[in-house]
């Protein structure tokens, strides 16, 4: 028995290369046309395939009236509560209030985060004041101070642009650090053997070797941002997207709950794309990131 | 051999030499690995530094570029040298051109680069990027980075190692040329004894942290210094079959 499956496997292997046996070429074949004919387009409407026809099942479960409007309503309900909410509703006015969260808590967090990092990353005497501190910090999940915040700062603005920026700093002060400390100390003796001052190894030599690792950072930090504001906001708050949707829960309107998950997606989305955007531009460059050209 | 090409316009004001070292010591902790070293280069002189690995040649040519601190003796050379290292070491996001101007206090340093791109063969990539260079290409863009520096001491650590042998013979050309253009004295530390007869007026040998041999070629037509001499001076023994 063992014996009939070793030569088996043993003729497989080897025949696949020199003389494959007709299964074998078969489907080697297929996988060969299935590849040419596929290109970079196809690929991608495949990889759009799944999704797509997942919203069509569920349009026709809801049509069908299988899903009940007040468990999952139908995708075509949620767009038209979109259009209502837009024209008529205070839809946009919410959308602006929680942008201007995002933004406010994201610009505040990043400085704070990319000033500690910068100077952790060239100062010994700053690590040591500073990076255990911040590190102790990071060892809490930033929403568990939520309760916390809140005694502090109430449920206005304030707390909601704070834990944002909390959740932001964090991720932009390691990979500063990480960034600068990560430049090759090669390139740096380069730049003294060319005679820059300080000032010129910082802007030719040091921020753009940690760049990569600091737009890493605002990845995550667009991420943790986001992930902030909906729990901030779904907290003692008077207006916002999260507003939105616990005001929608305690009239059951779940085709508003979906709509505001949506929104939450697609800016999650838009800011990703932003980040990406970036990267190629600014790090052009780099094999990794930029456009092949 | 064509290395003694007359002086181009290029007047030197000052024509004293391009560095001297007067018992130079550079230690480690208690070990010394230069000790007592004595150096003089003159402009518009090539010199090969031999020997074997440890004898603290790349920490000489260290130690003249201003990179390591120094434990004994002087140095003294009138201005900043500039160094070729064994790595291309261009900064990966900047165009060739910025990368050749960097550190040039000058308005036109773009214009300065191009000169000094043309010069080494790649005037018509001035805003290329670094990746898309092979390695000879990389490293002829870190000479015209150091001779756009317009300097009298020109340090070259093994700048090419890493080539191979066809890249190499080329770089040599080029590096003979540009010499002979621009006049500044050179220390090329080489493991190769054919770079160093091919390329140097004058060649020295390392050895416990002194110069222990020197040769000065003569380029007249006279025999040169044979490569079994030169091999012997290193401790290899090269009547031995390889």
């Amino acid at each position: 028995m063992s014996n009939i499956e070793l030569s088996d496997i043993g003729r497989t292997t080897i025949g696949a290369d020199e003389e494959p046996s007709s299964q074998n070429g078969d489907n080697a074949r297929a996988l060969a046309s299935t590849k040419i004919r596929l290109g970079s387009r196809g690929l991608l409407l495949l990889s759009w395939l799944a999704p797509v026809a997942l919203v069509i099942v569920w349009e026709w479960l809801a049509q069908a009236g299988w899903l009940s409007p007040q468990v999952l309503p139908a995708p075509s309900k949620v767009i038209r509560t979109a259009f209502k909410l837009a024209t008529t509703g205070t839809l946009l006015n919410d959308l602006g209030v929680s942008l201007l969260r995002a933004a406010a808590g994201f610009a505040i967090g990043s400085v704070v985060g990319a000033v500690l990092g910068t100077l952790v990353g060239f100062s010994r005497i700053a690590e040591a004041a500073i990076d255990r501190s911040v590190q102790m910090i990071r060892a809490v999940p930033f929403l568990a101070v939520l309760p916390l915040v809140i005694v502090w700062l109430g449920v206005g603005e304030t707390q909601k642009i704070f834990l944002v920026a909390l959740g932001v700093t964090l991720p932009i002060y390691i990979n500063t650090v990480l960034g600068i400390r990560q430049v090759d100390p090669k390139l740096l003796e380069l730049g003294r053997v060319q005679g820059l001052s300080s000032i010129e190894l910082i802007r030719r030599i040091i921020l753009p070797g940690a760049l990569p690792s600091i737009l890493t950072g605002v990845r995550y930090a667009l991420a943790t941002a986001w992930l902030a504001l909906v729990v901030a906001e779904t907290i003692g708050a008077q207006s916002g997207i999260g507003f939105l949707a616990m005001d929608a829960r305690e009239f059951l309107r779940t085709d508003v709950i979906v709509l505001t998950i949506v929104i939450y997606a697609l800016i999650g989305v838009a800011a990703d794309s932003i980040a990406r955007f970036l990267e190629r531009r600014l790090l052009a460059w780099h094999p990794n990131y930029g456009a092949a050209r | 051999m064509n290395i003694h090409v007359a002086p181009r316009s290029r007047t030197s004001f000052e024509s004293g030499p391009a560095v001297v070292v007067n018992n130079l010591v550079r230690s480690y902790g208690s070990r010394a690995v230069i000790d007592r070293l004595n150096l003089r280069i003159e402009r518009g002189e090539f010199v090969a530094l031999l020997g074997e690995s440890g004898c603290g040649k790349t920490t000489l040519l260290r130690a003249l570029a201003g990179l390591d601190s120094i434990q004994g003796g002087r140095i003294v050379a009138p201005r900043r040298p500039a160094v070729v290292f064994q790595e291309h070491r261009l900064l990966p996001w900047d165009s060739l051109w910025r990368n050749v101007s960097l550190g040039l206090q000058v308005p036109d340093a773009r214009e300065r680069a191009a000169e000094a791109l043309t010069e080494v063969g790649l005037g018509d990539r001035l805003d290329d990027w670094p990746r898309n260079l092979s390695g000879g290409q990389a490293q002829r863009v870190a000479l015209a980075r150091a001779l756009v520096q317009q300097p009298e001491l020109l340090l070259l650590d093994e700048p090419f190692a890493a080539l191979d042998a066809l890249t190499r013979i080329r770089m040599h050309e080029l590096v003979r040329e540009l010499v002979a253009n621009h006049q500044p004295g050179v220390l090329l530390v080489t493991h190769d004894v054919d770079e160093a007869i091919a390329l140097a007026d004058r060649i020295l040998v390392m050895r416990n942290g002194a110069i222990a041999f020197e040769h000065r070629a003569v380029r007249d037509g006279s025999t040169p210094i044979s490569r079994a001499e030169l091999l012997g001076e290193l401790g290899v023994n090269s009547h031995s079959p390889n």
